[in-house]
């Protein structure tokens, strides 16, 4: 036997609360590299072809403020832009009513379907929307909650802007993630608002996905030190951006993260000095027989580094074997699209476990430092 | 003949709030080389507190103790550590072997601390395993051994370093009389021809009469100085 056998022979003294140790702080570091994953798809969004073709452009300042309409042929004229496209929310209330859970946009029919490719719209149907000036189509799911009829008159009253909109149905759409929506004509709200002159946002379509981020730089720079100045950005990006500002994502899984790992260290930190309380007699005798404080500290130190480091590499691997063989894309219906556990992510959570390793063992191991042997004697086994 | 152990004016005193206890009063005590001496006394008296001392793992109040010359109360706890490990040789009354290592392995774990090679130490297990007659249990655990086989064992890990002094608190305190005698029997063997000086605490007058001298203690001080 030598020191490193004799330790080993300690960690596995009582293999059920090893394995249970072990256990717990897998689960954990599991959780931890999970949402570090969820963090990294939500901040930088994968290049995913049918999404990332679209970009949209909203003011800078804030996503109520407006642009100027006379931004549209600048934008066309910028190489690798296919389509552009206003598109303003609505906020539209029927009455004096609450605002409706379904919302209404404003844009251009005749470059609608360039842009939302994936809609489904019966051909006639669309062709009625593109005819009429005053006509609207209707998601779905919308149509059929609130009981709607081809030929229905909606008559809204924006919650944003000073003016109201009546609207025919002339069409139902599906396809889409979300079909609720009542999409409309922009020219009918520009007159509505005494010629407006104004977007809330534009929508543009990409010739390909590889200059999409290009276009984007493009565009912010066509418009940088105007009065109007721009962000342009992928579907995705904007999606998400819209999503934090609710929400603070970013800190809420950088809060639940920091909440595990104090968990984990406190729960660790008791079953270790719990472990070495029961085995205050033994040290004593080890301390008699000769072996130095600091050697004894060394023991603890190791034990708790040696369960650590065992849960991360069940844990962190476990996270990442599973990023690496389960099809996450189809499982989330595209939500995470890489879900790539990176070199980085198996760092932090190395780093992570030693911290715990070591934090878990100070108090222990000071304890033990302080003992004499006759006060160690003396407590019973 | 010369003694190994010299204690002068050793007290230790123990505060509790206002009260003073007097765990050892005084107490100045030779021991001679190769001497086996029983310290009997009432439960109380100092006993063990006089053997921790002597065995560098407590530190008395005032007073001086010397074994083998060297001033025991002068090193600090490192310098200590080392000299335990290469002078005293340590047996409980609850045996006090590591559960999850066998009986060879406990036997060894002094070992490890010194500069010895594999095979060296596994010489040094095998002579002192086989001193207590344990050479054929090397490999069982302590669960798998009876209370006399553990204190055994446990001589035998506080012998195999070859210490000058080996210390024995109650040492048959948890055996039955045959386990008790086997035990003593040793210890007396330890004395006797390999010339170690054995201290062994106990209040049993038939175990210390197995000693070469006894000495008294009573509240914290010697009845009958030699
Ligand atoms: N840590 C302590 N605090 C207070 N009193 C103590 C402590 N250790 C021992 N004593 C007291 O010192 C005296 C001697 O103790 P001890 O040497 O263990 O006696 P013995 O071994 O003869 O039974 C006893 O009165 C005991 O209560
Ligand atoms: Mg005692």
């Amino acid at each position: 036997m030598n020191i490193p056998g004799f330790l080993v022979r300690n960690a596995f003294r009582n293999k059920r609360r090893l394995l249970l140790s072990v256990l717990g702080i897998a689960v954990s570091m599991f959780l931890l590299v999970t949402l570090m994953v969820v963090l990294r798809e939500l901040t930088q969004p994968p290049n995913d072809g049918g999404s990332s073709l679209r970009i949209t452009v909203r003011n800078k300042l804030s996503l109520a403020n407006p642009l100027p309409a006379r931004q549209l042929p600048v934008i066309e004229k910028i190489p690798g832009v296919e389509v552009v496209m206003p598109f303003t929310w609505f906020g539209g209330k029927f009455k004096e009513d609450e605002p409706l859970m379904w919302p209404q946009f404003a844009v251009d029919p005749r470059k609608f379907r360039k842009i939302f490719g994936e809609i489904r719209v019966p051909e006639d149907q669309y062709e009625a929307w593109v005819k009429d000036r005053t006509s609207c189509i209707v998601g779905r799911d919308t149509f059929k909650e609130q009981k709607m009829h081809i030929g229905q008159k909606l008559t809204f009253l924006s919650g944003i802007y000073p003016c109201s909109v009546e609207l025919t149905i002339v069409g139902v759409y599906e396809g889409s993630i979300d079909d609720r929506v009542v999409w409309f004509h922009h020219a009918y709200l520009d007159e509505a608002l005494g010629d407006w002159g104004k977007v809330g946002d534009w929508w543009i379509k990409a010739t390909s996905t590889e200059t999409a981020a290009q276009i984007c730089a493009l565009i912010e720079a066509a418009f940088a030190n105007t009065s109007d100045e721009v962000r342009a950005e992928s579907e995705r990006a904007f999606q998400l951006s819209f999503v934090s500002m609710w929400g603070g994502i970013k800190l809420l899984i950088g809060g639940v993260s920091t909440a595990v790992l104090v968990s984990l260290l406190l729960v660790t930190a008791s079953t270790v000095s719990m472990s070495i309380r029961e085995r205050f007699r033994e040290l004593a005798i080890l301390k008699a027989i000769g072996f130095q404080r600091r050697e004894l500290c060394a023991f603890i130190l190791a034990e708790s580094f040696g369960l650590s480091a065992l849960g991360v590499v069940f844990g962190a691997g476990g996270a990442w074997l599973i990023s690496r063989t389960v099809d996450i894309k189809s499982l989330t219906n595209g939500l995470f699209v890489s879900f790539e556990v990176t070199p980085q992510m198996l760092g932090t959570a190395a780093l992570a476990a030693a911290a715990l390793g070591i934090l878990s063992s100070v108090f222990p191991a000071m304890s033990v430092a302080r003992m004499s042997v006759v006060e160690g004697l003396r407590t019973l086994d | 003949m010369q003694p190994i152990v010299t204690i002068r004016s050793l007290s230790k005193v123990y505060r509790q709030g206002e009260m003073e206890i007097a765990a050892l009063d005084n107490v100045s005590l030779d021991i001679a080389q190769g001497e086996f001496l029983s310290l009997m006394g009432p439960s109380g008296s100092g006993k063990s507190t006089l053997l921790h001392i002597i065995a560098g793992i407590d530190r008395p109040t005032s007073g001086e103790c010397r074994v083998g010359g060297v001033g025991v109360t002068e090193l600090d706890d490192s310098q200590l550590a080392d000299w335990r490990n290469q002078n005293v040789g340590f047996v409980f009354q609850s045996f006090n072997l590591i559960p999850v290592l066998t009986a060879y392995e406990n036997v060894e774990l002094p070992l490890l601390l010194m500069d010895l090679n594999g095979a060296r130490r596994k010489e040094l297990v095998h002579t002192a395993l086989e001193l207590v007659g344990l050479a054929d249990r090397a490999r069982h655990l302590p669960k798998q051994m009876s209370g006399g086989q553990e204190q055994r064992v446990a001589i035998a890990r506080a012998i195999v370093t070859d210490p000058k002094l080996v210390v024995a608190d109650e040492p048959t305190g948890n055996l039955d009389s045959a386990s008790a005698e086997a035990v003593l029997e040793i210890l007396r063997t330890l004395s006797s021809k390999a010339g170690k000086t054995v201290i062994m605490v106990t209040h049993d007058p038939r175990a210390a009469s197995f000693g070469s001298k006894t000495t008294h203690l009573e509240k914290g001080r010697l009845l009958d100085v030699a």
